[in-house]
């Protein structure tokens, strides 16, 4: 088996600055982790100082993810040496018991974290994941509410709740979720052209219009967002068909629909020739 | 005012002068590093959190409430502000105030923060005064006032001198409040030997993101919520849409990452 290192031909330090990029990004190649993250505490430990110890995490992490319970439980037993009685650690031992599918035991684990700390959302977080995890959404979207109640400022949470919702297809309370985002990031497309969507989804007159504003808006913000061009032709369509609107309205959307088939047609050519160039 | 320039002897710069700099200096980055050990963290209460939160919410509907719908933003304003069952109008925190005698943790505090500051300042300032008496040391390039010259030239007994030569000891004053950017470049922002902001806010406890009292601030929020409206931002988005293309510039890349590096 090739290392990493020498069928990429790259040195420890590229290695390693990859997995700081990874961890600043959010990445979740767990398996690129593993295999990158594990070479480099093998063979260059003593090289990385102090960088070694979130290392240690994210390829635990990682590993855990593509079910290395060895690779997993050696990083924890060096970051228990490291830091005995951190409650980030312990969190950590927590998400190993939870891949075994020791649900009581984590916790037990996290429960004793939020009694020592009642301000740790990672502890919290956690037990609502194994609750996702088991299948049990109801429980979950209430554990979440109970959550968000008092740490209102979480966006993270809002949009894992908006999640919940949709797939138990209570869209009303989807789109609030998606609101609060919405306010909290006005310039981030992808929140409003989600919100066209729950809007769309939810269907009727009014929410077909204001569908198809926040497609428009989503447009706006981002030139490029096929997705939230096809909602607008969709939306746009959708109205003029319905036999309820008042004669301008229908005019309205004939000529936005009309608009975004033109522009859906441009963009398809412009991929075209692109294409052909290359 | 200038009278007749004095020559000094230049073994007073290397061995005053710069001695007294490189004290001062060494003296601020050590308490820095004590301060650092003796810091106990603080605890923050789950309420304080929340309610800062949640003034941060009431500020964001404020400012972004355009991008929402007209009724989602009115369902939130109603939230707050409802006469009876709004949350600024319903939720009366217990204030406790904190009273300086009693509150150990505040007490603990100010001793410590008396002991790294205060008690260093005062030893070492009394130090150089004794070992470094009896000479002028340097001089200020503006003029002064006769008023100053028993405050800066102590154990220079000369009528006739200038207030604007000044002694050992005014000179370490002025090294201490003079290093703290130097402070600043090399241990970073919030240092424990940037002394002048200790001495400015006597609260040695940490400044917590909700004023003390959230009663007040929750009411000034109700206010400021009141008066807003709402003009929705959205209200002709799609006609400034249609009036020109899209640009996709750049939606098809050349070069296609598929390797790891």
């Amino acid at each position: 088996m090739a290392s990493v290192s020498e069928l990429y031909d790259v040195t420890w330090e590229e290695m390693r600055d990859k997995l700081r990029k990874w961890r600043d990004e959010n990445y979740r190649n767990s398996e690129q982790i593993v295999d990158v993250g594990e070479e480099l505490l093998n063979e260059h430990a003593s090289k990385l100082g102090d960088d070694i110890w979130i290392i240690y995490e994210q390829v635990m992490i990682a590993a855990l993810d593509c079910s290395r319970d060895d690779l997993a439980v050696s990083c924890l037993q060096e970051l228990k040496r490291q830091f005995p009685g951190s409650h980030r650690v312990k969190r950590l031992a927590g998400m190993r018991l939870e891949a075994l599918e020791r649900y009581e035991d984590a916790t037990k684990l996290y429960d004793s974290i939020l009694q020592d700390d009642p301000t740790n959302t990672a502890a919290r977080k956690r037990k609502m994941a194994m609750l996702k995890a088991q299948g049990k959404s109801p429980e979950a979207i209430r554990d979440l509410n109970e959550y968000l109640e008092q740490f209102v400022g979480d966006q993270e949470a809002w949009h894992e709740l908006s999640e919940l919702y949709i797939n138990e297809h209570d869209y009303a309370k989807a789109a609030f979720c998606l609101e609060e985002l919405m306010m909290t990031n006005p310039h981030n497309h992808l929140y409003c052209e989600q919100y066209a969507e729950v809007k769309y989804t939810q269907g009727g007159l009014d929410n077909l219009e204001l569908s198809r504003k926040y497609f428009a808006q989503a447009l706006k913000l981002n030139n490029r967002n096929m997705r939230a061009l096809f909602g607008f032709y969709m939306s746009a369509s959708h109205i003029a068909a319905s036999p309820k609107v008042s004669a301008k309205v229908k005019k309205d959307n004939v000529r936005y629909a009309a608009w975004a088939a033109s522009q859906i047609n441009r963009a398809y050519q412009s991929i075209i020739r692109k294409c052909d160039r290359l | 005012m200038a009278g007749p320039e004095l020559f000094l002897d230049s073994s007073i710069r290397i061995w005053v002068v710069l001695p007294i700099v490189f004290i001062t200096f060494l003296v601020g980055v050590i308490r820095h590093y004590v301060t650092q050990l003796l810091h106990s963290d603080k605890k923050v209460e789950l309420e304080q959190v929340s309610d800062s939160q949640v003034l941060l919410r009431s500020r964001i509907l404020r400012e972004n409430g355009k991008y929402l719908p007209k009724q989602a933003f009115a369902m939130r304003k109603h939230y707050f502000n409802n006469a009876e069952s709004g949350f600024f109008k319903k939720v009366k925190r217990k204030v406790i105030p904190k009273n300086p005698m009693t509150d150990t943790s505040m007490v603990t505090d100010m001793m410590k923060g008396n002991l790294t500051n205060v008690l260093p300042m005062i030893l070492i300032g009394g130090w150089i005064n004794w070992a470094f008496s009896g000479f002028v040391t340097t001089k200020v390039p503006f003029p002064l006032t006769l008023r100053f010259k028993p405050m800066l030239q102590r154990g220079i007994e000369l009528l006739s001198l200038d207030a604007s030569w000044v002694s050992s000891a005014s000179w370490y004053f002025l090294n201490v409040f003079g290093l703290r950017s130097m402070y600043n470049l090399l241990l970073g922002h919030n240092n424990a030997a940037d002394q002048s902001s200790i001495m400015q806010d006597h609260m040695t406890g940490a400044a917590m993101p909700v004023p003390p009292d959230p009663n007040k601030a929750f009411k000034s929020e109700w206010e400021a919520l009141e008066i807003v409206n709402h003009h929705w931002a959205l209200e002709s988005v799609e006609e400034e849409l249609i009036c020109r293309d899209l640009n996709f510039g750049g939606m098809v890349s050349r070069e296609l990452k598929t390797t790891m590096f």
